[in-house]
């Protein structure tokens, strides 16, 4: 009582006990910086990552190694301790690794226990191109290393020389290494946010209901009292681009896990599933696929979907196109839970001056993902 | 007194004819539908829709007007759509050649290995841009059969035709509604009959 009435007489004793609380609460929270899903924790004390070389979706010649060494950099100065790129050389001829876009149960215990690797970067190059405007979109994500991997972060970004060229072309970016340098700045400054504790950054409410899906359905029994974990498998793919059946379930990947209500395998390790099992998606995974993937995996949801165009915008004057749908089966009830149906083009609701226009199928697929998601958690 | 009086019929006359006239020149949609008096729909709990006979020169025509359909199908909640991915294993295991248009055998052995209480069967006719001198628009023309796995009856047919040039299209130009958007109001006025 007595000290309550001298912390409300002297408001410098107060501030000064405030300021106390703050310095403690800070120094918690910098010993084990939270991650992604908020489950698995990154190792604070500058976690050793191998970075993958990249894998290659965009259908064109990339700089792979560039953009590697780039992201390796970029990487170490937020305080990751990068693995010598000869170690990961030596270790993915060891054990014959033809596969980078994801990480299996296997290859993760093994990289722990023979690189001392934390955690792995897995990156892809969904697009490149250098003929003016430039345009790139890359994901990255960062799993876990040992046994039963986890996405502890993960993040995606589009961007086009001509996204924002301001008065007079002032702002136009004509030269593809300064888009490059852009992404993984951007990338760069997404993983810090998240070393630091902070949470992704929600999707404006105005572009959740400008790309909100044309159809959706959501099953009266699907209810998401707890989290669910979610098995994202590849997507039929009917669009002309030929990785776009890899690429969206990235997007969704990347959207799932920014939601509370979801944690997501490791994409990686589903491959690797339904690889050993023989399970052939045609049209989308079936009731008994499904069922033997239930059967190895600790998923209450399994996502498959179709991609019917995935298309990026030619030039000035093209425009992006993506149109998908996706449904979502039920471990319980073997049952669709939830199933959606979206397509946008670039320039949808764009009136003047190309004010508003989305140049890159990958920012709009992953706008359209996010309000898709948003239907699921709504 | 007369005069006002006619002048007014004749205001009327004027406006009536020009509606009707503006009406007759919009692409509108064109429908036939057919429902068996004796079926209780109800019943009907769960369906099939097996991929759709593509007659357009489109290759992905009967797939994404399959999709738009089975998913439309599935948001009204009214019936449960088996997934697709489960439509093609048992298309498969009951080794039917035509899906678009299966026989009664293999009507049976497909609800043998996929339960279902009812198969949907589709063609699209017509997929793509028409042009009328320099005008282009899009337009979808589509059937939908439902057969009931019981009595391997048809019980509901319907077709119906979006799109198109309107007169709108033809003094304004524009190019009419985005091929998306034309299949869905397609499918739409399809369910609109099955559910009326």
């Amino acid at each position: 009582m007595m000290f309550s009435t001298n912390f409300s007489c002297k408001p410098s004793r107060l501030l000064f006990a405030l300021l106390v609380c703050l310095f403690s609460g800070c120094s918690a929270a910098n010993n084990q910086t939270r991650s992604a899903t908020g489950d698995h924790p990154i190792p604070a004390n500058k976690p050793i990552v191998a970075v993958l070389p990249l894998n290659n979706l965009s259908s064109t010649p990339v700089p792979l190694e560039q953009i590697r060494q780039l992201l390796s950099k970029s990487f170490e100065t937020q305080g990751l301790t990068i693995l010598p790129d000869e170690t990961v050389e030596k270790f993915i001829i060891k054990h014959r690794v033809r596969y980078v876009g994801g990480l299996d149960e296997m290859l993760a215990e093994n990289l722990r226990y023979e690189t001392g690797a934390d955690a792995v970067l897995i990156s892809s190059v969904n697009l490149y191109k250098e003929n003016p405007p430039p345009k790139i979109a890359l994901t990255c994500r960062l799993v876990s290393t040992g046994k039963n991997p986890k996405i502890l972060w993960m993040d995606g970004v589009g961007l086009a020389g001509d996204d924002s060229i301001g008065l007079l072309q002032l702002s136009l970016i004509e030269d593809p290494k300064e888009l490059l340098h852009k992404a993984v700045q951007y990338l760069s400054t997404s993983l810090a946010s998240y070393l630091s504790g902070k949470k992704y950054l929600p999707v404006s409410r105005r572009k959740i209901i400008k790309f909100w899906p044309q159809l959706f359905y959501r099953s009266p029994v699907f209810e998401l009292d707890w989290k669910h974990t979610v098995a994202v498998v590849p997507f039929f793919n009917l669009s002309e681009n030929r990785f776009a059946g890899e690429i969206m379930p990235i997007h969704f990947v990347n959207q799932l896990l920014r939601s509370e209500n979801f944690a997501v395998i490791e994409p990686g390790i589903i491959r690797d599933l339904l690889l050993q099992m023989r399970i052939v998606l045609h049209n989308g995974i079936s009731l008994a696929g499904s069922h033997d993937l239930f059967s190895k995996l600790d998923a209450d949801l399994i996502l498959s979907g179709k991609v019917f165009d995935y298309q990026e915008s030619e030039g000035t004057s093209g425009r992006a196109k993506v149109d998908f749908s996706a449904l979502m089966i039920e471990r319980r009830t073997r049952e669709v839970v939830w199933a959606c149906e979206s397509h946008n083009e670039g320039d949808y609701g764009v009136f003047f001056f190309d004010w508003g226009k989305i140049n890159t199928a990958h920012k709009m697929a992953s706008e359209m993902v996010a309000s898709a998601v948003e239907t699921l958690v709504e | 007194m007369m005069k006002v009086a006619h002048l007014e019929l004749f205001k009327k006359l004027v406006l009536s004819s020009l509606i009707i006239f503006l009406c007759a020149c919009g692409p509108g949609s064109r429908l036939t539908y057919f429902h068996d008096p004796n079926m209780d729909f109800a019943a009907v709990r769960s369906v099939a829709v097996m991929p759709f006979e593509n007659l357009s020169r489109d290759q992905m025509a009967g797939e994404r007007v399959r999709d738009v359909f089975a998913n439309s199908l599935l948001a009204t909640g009214a019936v449960y759509v088996i997934p697709p991915g489960e439509v093609s294993r048992g298309i498969a295991r009951a080794g039917i050649l035509t899906p678009a248009n299966p026989s009664t055998e293999e009507i049976e052995k497909f609800a043998g290995i996929i339960k279902v209480d009812a198969i949907i069967t589709g063609s699209v006719t017509e997929y793509g841009e028409v042009r009328s001198g320099n005008v282009t628009a899009n337009v979808v023309s589509m059937n939908v059969q439902m057969i009931e796995i019981q009595s391997r009856k048809i019980v509901w047919t319907a077709s119906a035709t979006r799109g198109g040039i309107s007169i709108w299209d033809r003094l304004f130009g524009g190019g009419g509604e985005p091929m998306n958007d034309v299949i869905m109001a397609a499918v739409n006025d399809v369910l609109d009959k099955l559910f009326m």
